[in-house]
């Protein structure tokens, strides 16, 4: 069955970024222009949800209706709170100052994982801090409100992209590999305990450079990851791809633009696709004959 | 990110005929504080002979006294900045990461000056200073709610521009200007007929007229950075002859009236962010670096900060 992508919102200024379905409308982040904004498919029309976001690129929206946001230009990861304001979360981790967050995920007990990555771009500020040796998915657990603790979550990783937690949320998937900084991109699977840590991994894909690998993926209701991946610059071509648990690509759709960003279902029982892309464009899918997952 | 101040030199480089009024070729430099992590904000205390500091990112208000040493002032300062003296020697802070403009009172305790325009929170208040008429002009540009290290509890952005914000004796507050992407560091020629801002973003410092009501006329550009050194205008003050100091790429630049460079004051290896005349003559220049303060004699007396 073919994909049909049509652009829904944008183009645009830069790539866009992190998806996340609030129940009626996808949020979007529109990372250079420094905005994240809502789709409505009811109105066919896309409105600010926040700006200045600082970067924002991966989202992800808690029980109580804030939204937490991977910082890229800040470095840290923010939450925009139901009344209008943005709280920081806890930035330092054994006296060092983490990376700069590029997606974000939460389970159900409200724990925030994200992926700490290096970006290509600079971040805010002068450079008072230095990198951390390690780009690792790190865990944000809460003890109150504004209180956070972070810790390291994976030790083996060289810069998360995208991170996924399975239905059970006893696994923990990770697209790690930057290839705009010339890194191998490989897919893991982690065990992942009660306790927010990881055992050893399990390589579900090993890309070849100068192959792009996953830059963003969703879950669909049967448990399949669905990936973006790909680009013009050489190895595959942009696609979105269905991977199956184990690991095996089991469709591949051409992507609507160069380097696809990220996925997520949104609309009536989760029936359609959203994707984001390197061209800024928001799209979108109808009846792909698969449904988003819902937790 | 820092030099180590075991080296630490100062030198000086594109100098123009009248440099040698300004400052030595290679003046000594004493380290006043190490340790700190984002040095900003100095004011000399004539009065109590002493030196007010901030470490944005360490979130402490210093003093340093010559002769005792450092005390804390105020810590957590929510990452304060800029600082100055009113006309009763009170210390006034640009609030930045708090995003208030704050002051000490006598009793030690800590008033809010301004956290609003129009029931909007502020953008983040980065430098400060006192007119001798007692009215508070601030810049407010947005990085003490993005730079790493330098935010407090609320990260969001509400007003639409930078501007530079003025309040009045009475405490009424209006905007100066919204000239700017990001106003930072500003200060008066010695008779307070005119203002200067910078803006970290266009690396350009301004000049403005200032009208007895307050107001300021239209701009005109007094220095535009050019070149491809690393670092953009930031702190600045203007000495007893109308020259303007300015921390800007490469060292500290001194600019005569008329916009032209003087001479440049390097660092190598330290990022200067904000400077301060002080000691009994207002010859000593202070300045505050990523990682520590230091001072340094020059020539020539820098307008008293109070």
């Amino acid at each position: 069955m073919a994909w049909n992508f049509e652009l829904v919102a944008g183009p645009f200024k830069g790539r866009t970024g992190g998806l996340a379905w609030d129940g009626k409308g996808m949020l979007f982040s529109a990372v250079a222009e420094e905005r994240v904004l809502r789709f409505d498919p009811a109105t066919g029309k896309a409105d600010n949800f926040r700006r200045w976001t600082g970067r924002v690129n991966g989202i992800a929206i808690a029980k109580d209706g804030s939204v937490f946001g991977a910082q890229e230009g800040g470095r840290r990861v923010v939450q925009f709170m139901t009344d209008g304001s943005t709280a920081p979360t806890e930035e330092m981790i054994e006296g060092a100052h983490h990376n700069q967050p590029v997606d974000v995920i939460l389970d159900k007990k409200g724990r925030v994982f994200f992926a700490d990555a290096y970006n290509s771009q600079a971040p805010y500020g002068p450079p008072a801090y230095p990198f951390l040796p390690h780009a690792s998915v790190l865990r944000l657990d809460n003890w109150g409100p504004r209180y956070w603790s972070l810790s390291r979550v994976t030790h083996d990783t060289v810069g998360p992209r995208a991170i996924l937690l399975s239905a059970d949320e006893k696994t923990l998937y990770v697209a790690d590999g930057d290839s705009e900084r010339g890194d191998v991109c490989q897919l893991h699977a982690y065990p992942l305990n009660e306790h927010g840590s990881v055992g050893h991994r399990k390589m579900l894909l090993n890309f070849a450079f100068p192959e792009r690998g996953i830059e963003g993926m969703c879950l669909d209701s049967e448990g399949n990851i669905i990936a973006c991946m790909g680009w013009t610059k050489g190895g595959s071509p942009p696609a979105v791809v269905v991977i199956s648990p184990g690991g095996t690509i089991v469709e591949t759709h051409p992507a609507p633009a160069d380097s696809p960003m990220r996925v997520a279902f949104g609309d009536a029982d989760l029936g359609s696709l959203y994707l984001t892309a390197g061209d800024g464009g928001l799209y979108r899918a109808k009846g792909i004959g698969r449904r988003g997952l819902k937790r | 990110m820092h030099g180590s101040l075991e080296t630490i030199n100062i030198e000086v480089d594109m100098c123009a005929p009248g440099w040698e009024r300004i400052i030595d070729p290679s003046p000594p430099v004493e380290v006043i504080a190490r340790d700190i992590i984002f040095g900003e904000g100095p004011t000399w205390d004539a009065r109590n002979k002493q030196l007010f500091f901030t470490d944005i990112i360490g979130g402490t208000i210093w003093k340093w006294k010559p002769g005792v040493g450092l005390e804390i002032v105020l810590s957590p300062s929510v990452k304060a900045n800029g600082t100055c003296l009113d006309l009763e020697n009170r210390l006034v802070v640009a609030g930045w990461g708090g995003r208030t403009v704050f002051r000490m009172e006598k009793d030690g305790s800590w008033k809010t000056l301004s956290d609003n325009w129009q029931g909007k929170k502020l953008n983040s208040p980065n430098d400060i200073l006192v007119k001798s008429d007692g009215s508070i002009w601030f810049t407010d540009p947005p990085g003490g709610m993005m730079n790493v290290g330098m935010v407090g509890p609320d990260l969001q952005r509400y007003l639409e521009t930078q501007p530079v914000f003025r309040i009045a004796p009475d405490g009424k507050m209006s905007v100066v200007t919204e000239d700017f992407v990001y106003p930072n560091g500003l200060c008066f020629s010695p008779d307070e007929k005119i203002l200067y801002v910078n803006c970290s973003r266009e690396r350009v410092i301004r000049a403005y007229d200032v009208k007895p009501d307050g107001s300021v006329g239209k701009a005109r550009v007094f220095h535009q950075y050019t070149g491809p050194e690393r670092g953009v205008p930031d702190g600045m003050k203007c000495d007893v002859e109308g020259n303007v100091w300015c921390t800007a790429p490469g060292g500290i630049w001194v600019h005569d009236p008329s916009g032209k460079p003087i001479v440049r004051i390097k660092t190598e290896g330290h990022h200067p962010t904000n400077i301060a005349f002080g000691g009994d003559d207002w010859k000593w220049l202070f300045i505050t670096n990523v990682g520590s303060v230091v001072r340094t004699r020059i020539k020539i007396a820098g307008v008293p900060s109070r």
